[in-house]
């Protein structure tokens, strides 16, 4: 008990300490029962201050991951994090998983006189680097019964980001679809709503998939309790990805000192050169 | 085994890399040149962003040039008067080359004008190189003792001024000539992340009339410090060089090299320069075709604006 106490404590300090996890608002945990209904219909906007206060946890709700972040080393080859946790039954759990929001440029190739150029470009702003959704239940079921104001499909989320420029009608529709069609490749718009496996009527499990080729910065994992289609808890826990080690040293090094890290890289090669050639002569 | 690439950020088998380098390094011992020309468009084909593929490229090319160096310089191959005037065009020339780089990075055609020069330069080169060395074999089958001809013919080029005498390449010729050389091989350098050597070592012989002996410790000399330079500029300008890429071109390059050098020696060399020609051809057509296929996805992403 005590070790899960600690952990929880370790918890909210580090997300205090990042401070990401939006509206951080006081330890006050709401009393069941006492919460508005969602907000239904009208235009849908991601900034909208949540329903429900995002907590640590919640007497209905407690949720923890398998590693406190995902850490991006020489061997890092995509991850798989572990979501897991207990609510007060009955109910129905979502969790969508949000990579920082950063500027995204689309580029689009054209044919020119026989050739493949870019010919075209479209920025959207707000677009997270990462977007992923799970449901213990199919997701349409779920938001179809009024939930759906806060809790995004990534189409839904995907709706809300705005584009840079005038262009519009059709042909933004096609850089739009651009946009997705190369995040999914890479791996950072899972297609599939992933699984949330409830066992014992009241613990949940969900393995969130992280690809190799993983942006940096602070995500957001929430995770909700829906009970007849209405939020009854929500609990939002940042999860930092970065690469450590080896790797961070680098890229930091590579980053904030560019002439230095340049030199370094001179010289050994210069180094590798040199001696590489002198072994190999002598063999 | 996989590794993370921490410039590159993504993670790719030591192997391709260590085999790439092999490859490229092999290239090295067998022809006199980099394979840089080989190794750029492999590495974008796997997927390394082409900005880092040419500027961790340029920091494999230092390496190489230097283990060349070693031995060129012993046995008195270098024309350290040629090799300084190449020099100081080079350096304009690398300077200029990021610069450039980094404008077409910034307007998103890096990577086409990247496949359009390697695809002009290559199939020139290659075709030149092919006739070349497709010549001297008929020559010499019909009479084996046929004499050698001048050392080298006479251009309007040689007429230009500001003519120095280098003893070492027996040659008097304008200094505005090699410093010219120097200057788009370091351009070239810069955007394709090659050392040049393909393009210096004809353009040496071919255009310049320096004795074979002395072209490739030259051209390793000149090619070392632009190396040097546009690994340093990129890394202060576009922070594009990841040491572990290479890191590992260039310790797959020390095994491929010595191997290459030693099937040189038991190659003629009018056979030598065929190989060549016939691979650098076959890199400018599989580059083409990626130029003229319909690409799988029309879109890509530029660099993501993180915003404050």
């Amino acid at each position: 008990m005590m070790r899960w106490k600690g952990l929880w404590l370790a918890a909210a300090a580090f997300a205090t300490l990042a401070g990401t996890a939006s509206a951080q608002g006081p330890r006050v945990e709401p009393p069941p029962g006492t919460l508005g209904p969602p907000p239904l219909g009208g235009p849908v906007d991601p900034t909208m201050p949540p329903s429900v206060p995002s907590e640590d946890s919640t007497p209905e709700l407690i949720v923890d991951l398998s590693r406190p972040r995902v850490s991006i080393t020489s061997a890092f080859q995509g991850e798989s994090i572990l979501l897991f946790g207990m609510f007060d039954p009955p109910g129905e759990v979502v969790v969508v998983v949000a990579g920082p929001a950063a500027q995204e440029t689309v580029l689009r190739k054209q044919r020119v006189m026989g050739l493949w150029l870019n010919t075209g470009r479209q920025a959207f702003d707000d677009v997270p680097a990462y977007y992923a959704i799970a449901a213990s239940q199919p997701l349409q079921r779920l938001l179809a019964r009024g939930a759906g104001g806060e809790i995004l499909s990534l189409e839904d989320r995907l709706a809300t980001i705005k584009p840079v420029g005038e262009r519009g009608g059709a042909e933004l529709a096609q850089f739009r679809h651009g946009l997705v069609e190369v995040k999914r490749s890479e791996g950072l718009y899972p297609a599939a709503v992933g699984q949330v496996a409830v066992q014992a009527g009241r613990l949940f499990r969900v393995d969130l998939p992280f690809p190799s080729r993983l942006p940096e910065g602070v995500y957001e994992v929430r995770t909700y309790l829906l009970r007849e289609g209405r939020i009854v808890a929500a609990v939002s826990r940042p999860l930092p990805v970065g690469k450590v080690g080896f790797s961070a040293q680098l890229a930091g090094w590579a980053s904030h000192d560019g002439p230095l890290y340049g030199l370094g890289a001179i010289l050994m090669a210069l180094i590798v050169g040199w001696l590489g050639g002198t072994i190999m002569r002598r063999l | 085994m996989e590794i993370y690439l921490p410039i590159a950020e993504l993670s790719i088998n030591v192997f391709v890399l260590l085999g790439l380098g092999a490859a490229a390094g092999l290239l090295a011992g067998m022809f006199g040149v980099g394979g840089g020309f080989l190794a750029t468009p492999l590495l974008i084909f796997v997927g390394i962003p082409p900005a880092v593929a040419v500027a961790s490229q340029a920091n494999q090319v230092i390496a190489n040039s230097i283990s060349s160096l070693q031995v060129q310089f012993r046995r008195g191959n270098v024309d350290l008067r040629m090799g300084l005037i190449l020099l100081l065009g080079g350096m304009f020339g690398s300077t200029a080359g990021v610069w450039l780089f980094t404008f077409l990075k910034r307007i998103g055609q890096i990577d086409f004008v990247i496949a359009v020069l390697y695809v002009v330069m290559l199939s020139t080169i290659g075709v030149l190189m092919l006739v070349e060395s497709a010549r001297t074999w008929l020559r010499r089958r019909r009479n084996p003792e046929a004499p050698r001809g001048k050392l080298h013919t006479h251009y309007l080029v040689h007429r230009l001024p500001l003519k120095l005498r280098f003893y070492k390449s027996k040659l008097y010729i304008s200094a505005l000539l090699p410093i010219g050389l120097g200057f788009i091989i370091g351009v070239l350098s810069a955007i394709l992340g090659v050392g040049g050597g393909f393009v210096l070592v004809p353009a040496m012989i071919y255009l310049l009339g320096m004795p074979t002996g002395v072209v490739i410790g030259t051209s390793n000399f000149q090619i070392l410090f632009v190396a040097a330079n546009v690994t340093f500029l990129q890394a202060a300008t576009n922070g594009t060089v990841d040491v572990v890429l290479a890191l590992l071109l260039i310790l797959g390059g020390v095994v491929g090299a010595p191997v290459g050098a030693r099937l040189a020696a038991k190659l003629p060399g009018v056979a030598l320069r065929g190989l060549m020609s016939a691979l650098i051809l076959l890199v400018a057509a599989e580059l083409l075709t990626e130029l003229l296929r319909t690409p799988s996805s029309p879109f890509s992403l530029a660099a993501r604006q993180v915003l404050p």
